[in-house]
């Protein structure tokens, strides 16, 4: 892999019109392919930071660096192509009468010529298996379904940088799982994923990375592993770690956090395994 | 009127009860439309901006909102100035062309009618964020039904206003979400992939709207909204005496507005 | 024992729909309950809200059979402002039920519908206000809150109008931890504190366990099963068909068991299941 992270924050701050300054110096450096999530509370400056990936938003002060080069003269549309970012409402962003239509809108009005919108259009119906509904009109899918076309939309103009804002959201969990596979198939094709979430189970079971922001900075940046460990933190911070983790630690667990359920049972098993005969009932 | 929404602030005119200002607000309407004379109007729209700097409203408004006429109000001139049939030539463009109702000459008459028809709109436009900045929708809803307008309207009109603000953030985040996906760059296009476009903000803002009206319609019914039982109202206003004092005022200036109409003053002849 | 929601073979199809999104509902649920519905998206739990004050079929039309009866009162026969005096809804997207533009103006909403007089008013907003933490928020503007905010506020709305019962629908699936627990805790109380009978729809399975004596799964429109937390979260076989998330603690006692460890019971919550594996390492169990 590269020496040179794909996208680098510079003491990046941000001020809104209203006079409210939303972050306070962030520094970041991502590499090519991580798995990140980005949380903290409402207010925290997580999805001002976010926005500033593509564009949607412009610096203050400080610089932004994605594949070495500077993004700030560069217009949303150029940034697009680079950066994906899928809103949390795919209600926000689709209006044609088919799916196919829907990926192919986009396309045209970026400039593409028509035997590369078609192919285009064609992979990513494919990729995201969507070919069966390509003729549907997307008000008559369910919320699943409608994600995954909205991300079909972003997909068609082969960013290699993702940022999801909160795509678990007001879904249960098996309407989340959905999504998430989405994410790990675009993370194992070699994407940098982005995702703001609250929801803790998600972080602990997918990200590889977790960055939790507060009052407009950086407050942890570190594995999962490393910052659920670090309970008074997380307690001063709002946040959570997943029941299964806390369970863990309220048991004695010391070192790095259990994340998920398969994890917590392997130690649980293993020190029963190893207990002498004397000490078991 | 869009984005005019209350601005909490101590002047003459948000003190006054709502319903002297929808009396006033009443009164320059009127007076707007019964006068044809641009002079007139214009003493109106000095009242009106007299208004506007007294209540402290920020003249922002004002200028987006010229901003945004200036087409409108171009096109209007220009059609009085053209068609309206007035006796004292100014200047001569052509030949008659019978068919349209052209005359061929521009007349001062056009010119006086053209500029007050502007003004006029001026005066509408300026007028109604004077009410609507000034006062508390709760205000305004309570003074609709002392003046015996049915609650279910009142309360449909105000609620409309005050999702006002929503519906434009909701269609900014449409906008972003749009051009996260490639549509939103509508520079030297055709005009059908403009309307194509058009919709892409249109629909989901609508469907939007739509949606969320009718959790709203479950949640105020919820709420018993529409009970049999008579309304009471937790805010009180009472008519002061300056209140009353104005609309006397108010009462006067309109019958004066009139009588001078009567009297053939404030036309165009 | 005094039923305060009574569901008698409730079917019901929406309007241009083919199938019924409720099928032969029928359950009781006795004053002071605290009552969770628990079940996969589309199963039916916000539409059940809904028939409790008659909002289905009333607002949404269709196809209604069977009997709702909140408080006594049949939702065929009285009208929706009725019910809303014993029943209180609050629905999941905060920002989309309030309108006001104060919190004042937003919670005397109910209370000035149903005719109070006004010096209850003032009274009853002071005690929602303070119960659900919001004191001194009066003035301020319902869209200028947090998520967390805004559900209390809404809360608040409908405990001052002092209904029997509150029924909660998702009200923390779009909040961000610290609101979801703040409307949590007020939840919690209103069954604790006040004795109101609560029903609450949650993907929440962790928090139904802890707090909820009573749990219903509803899955495509029919109701697969009732019990309490402790009878409902040990079924693994039927979770897993109704496609709902057990809590961790329970998900972590299936595994075990399945890999042969001696797991005597099925722990819903976190206090139980830290008894329970302390139990097993043969550690002391005492608080």
């Amino acid at each position: 892999m590269d020496n040179q992270p794909v996208i680098e924050v510079n003491n990046l701050h941000h001020t809104y019109p209203n006079g409210v300054q939303a972050l306070h110096g962030i520094d970041l450096r991502i590499s090519s392919g991580e798995y990140i999530a980005v949380v903290g509370q409402n207010g925290s400056g997580k999805t001002t930071l976010a926005k500033h990936l593509n564009g949607l938003l412009k610096p203050s002060l400080g610089q932004i660096k994605i594949n070495g080069i500077d993004i700030s003269p560069m217009r949303i549309s150029e940034l697009s192509r680079i950066v994906g970012y899928v809103f949390q409402n795919p209600d926000d962003m689709l209006f044609c009468n088919s799916v196919e239509e829907e990926i192919s809108f986009g396309l045209k009005l970026m400039g593409f010529e028509q035997s590369e919108k078609q192919e285009r259009v064609e992979k990513s119906l494919k990729r995201m298996g969507l070919e069966q509904l390509r003729d549907q009109h997307p008000f008559t899918l369910s919320l699943g379904d409608r994600q995954r076309v909205a991300v079909a939309c972003i997909l068609a103009i082969t960013p290699r940088i993702f940022v999801f804002d909160e795509p678990t959201t007001g879904q249960d969990y098996f309407g989340g799982q959905s999504i998430m596979e989405t994410i790990e198939m675009l993370h194992a094709d070699g994407c940098t994923i982005l995702i703001i979430t609250h929801d803790m189970r998600l972080v602990a079971e997918q990200a590889q990375r977790v960055i939790v922001m507060n009052g407009g900075r950086i407050a942890i940046d570190a594995p999962p592993g490393e910052a659920f460990k670090q309970l008074d933190l997380l307690e001063k911070l709002s946040l959570r770690a997943p029941q299964i983790t806390r369970l863990s630690q309220l048991l004695g667990w010391q070192g790095e956090a259990l994340l998920d359920v398969p994890g917590f049972c392997d130690w649980v098993e293993q020190s029963w395994r190893t207990q002498d005969e004397a000490k078991r009932w | 009127m869009v984005g005019a929404s209350y601005i909490p602030k101590k002047s003459f005119l948000h003190h006054l009860d709502a319903r002297v200002k929808l009396a006033i607000l009443f009164v320059i309407l009127t007076l707007a439309l019964t006068f044809s004379h641009p002079v007139y109007i214009l003493v109106l729209l000095a009242v009106v901006i007299l208004a506007w700097a007294s209540a402290g409203l920020p003249f922002d408004f004002l200028k987006t909102l010229v901003k945004y006429f200036t087409g409108i109000a171009v096109l209007i001139f220009a059609i009085q100035v053209l068609f309206y049939p007035g006796e004292t030539p100014l200047l001569k463009i052509s030949a008659p062309i019978a068919t349209i109702g052209f005359s061929g000459t521009i007349s001062q008459e056009g010119v006086l009618f053209g500029a007050a028809m502007v003004l006029r709109l001026v005066v509408i436009m300026a007028a109604a964020p004077l009410l609507i900045m000034t006062t508390p929708l709760s205000e305004l809803i309570l003074a609709l039904v002392k003046i015996r307008i049915p609650y279910r309207f009142a309360f449909i009109l105000t609620t409309a206003m005050s999702l006002l603000p929503s519906l434009q953030n909701r269609a900014f985040l449409i906008q972003q979400a749009q051009l996260c996906r490639g549509v939103g760059d509508f520079e030297n296009r055709n005009l059908l992939v403009k309307l194509k476009a058009s919709a892409s903000l249109l629909v989901p803002l609508i469907l939007g709207s739509f949606r969320d009206s009718q959790v709203l319609d479950v949640a105020i019914s919820s709420r018993a909204f529409g009970a049999p039982t008579p309304r009471t109202y937790l805010l009180e206003t009472h008519l002061r005496t300056i209140d009353v004092a104005l609309l006397i005022f108010s009462a006067l200036a309109l019958i004066a507005g009139i009588t001078l109409r009567m009297l053939n003053l404030g036309i165009i002849r | 024992m005094v039923s305060v929601i009574d569901v008698s073979q409730v079917t019901y199809q929406y309007p241009r729909k083919e199938k019924p999104v409720l099928k032969d509902i029928s359950f009781t649920v006795p004053a002071g309950q605290f009552l969770a519905i628990i079940g996969p998206t589309g199963a039916g739990k916000s539409t059940l809200c809904y028939t409790f004050n008659g909002s289905v079929p009333r607002l949404f039309g269709g196809v209604f059979e069977g009997k709702v009866a909140v408080a006594g009162l049949d939702t065929y026969e009285n009208e929706i402002p009725v019910m809303a005096q014993h029943m209180g809804l609050v629905v999941q997207n905060a920002r989309s039920q309030l309108f006001s533009v104060t919190v004042e103006g937003e919670v005397a909403f109910g209370c000035e519908n149903l005719g109070m007089p006004r010096e209850m008013i003032l009274q009853n907003i002071r005690k929602a206000m303070e119960f659900v933490g919001l004191e001194g928020l009066e003035d301020r503007q319902p869209s200028a809150l947090s998520g967390g905010q805004q559900q209390r506020v809404a809360i608040a709305c409908v405990l001052a109008m002092d209904p029997e019962v509150l029924v909660l629908d998702e009200p923390t699936s779009e909040l961000d931890p610290i609101g979801s627990e703040q409307v949590m805790r007020v939840v919690a109380r209103l069954n604790r504190e006040l004795g109101k009978t609560i029903v609450l729809v949650t993907h929440d399975t962790e928090f139904a366990a802890q707090y909820a004596d009573r749990v219903l799964v509803l899955s495509e429109g029919s109701l697969v099963c009732d019990g309490t937390p402790k009878e409902i979260f040990k079924q693994e076989e039927l979770l897993a068909k109704v496609r709902v998330r057990a809590p961790q603690v329970c998900q972590a006692a299936f595994e075990l068991r399945r890999r042969g460890l001696p797991i005597t019971g099925i722990p819903v919550t976190l206090d139980e299941a830290v008894q329970l594996f302390r139990g097993l390492n043969g550690q002391p169990t005492g608080h």
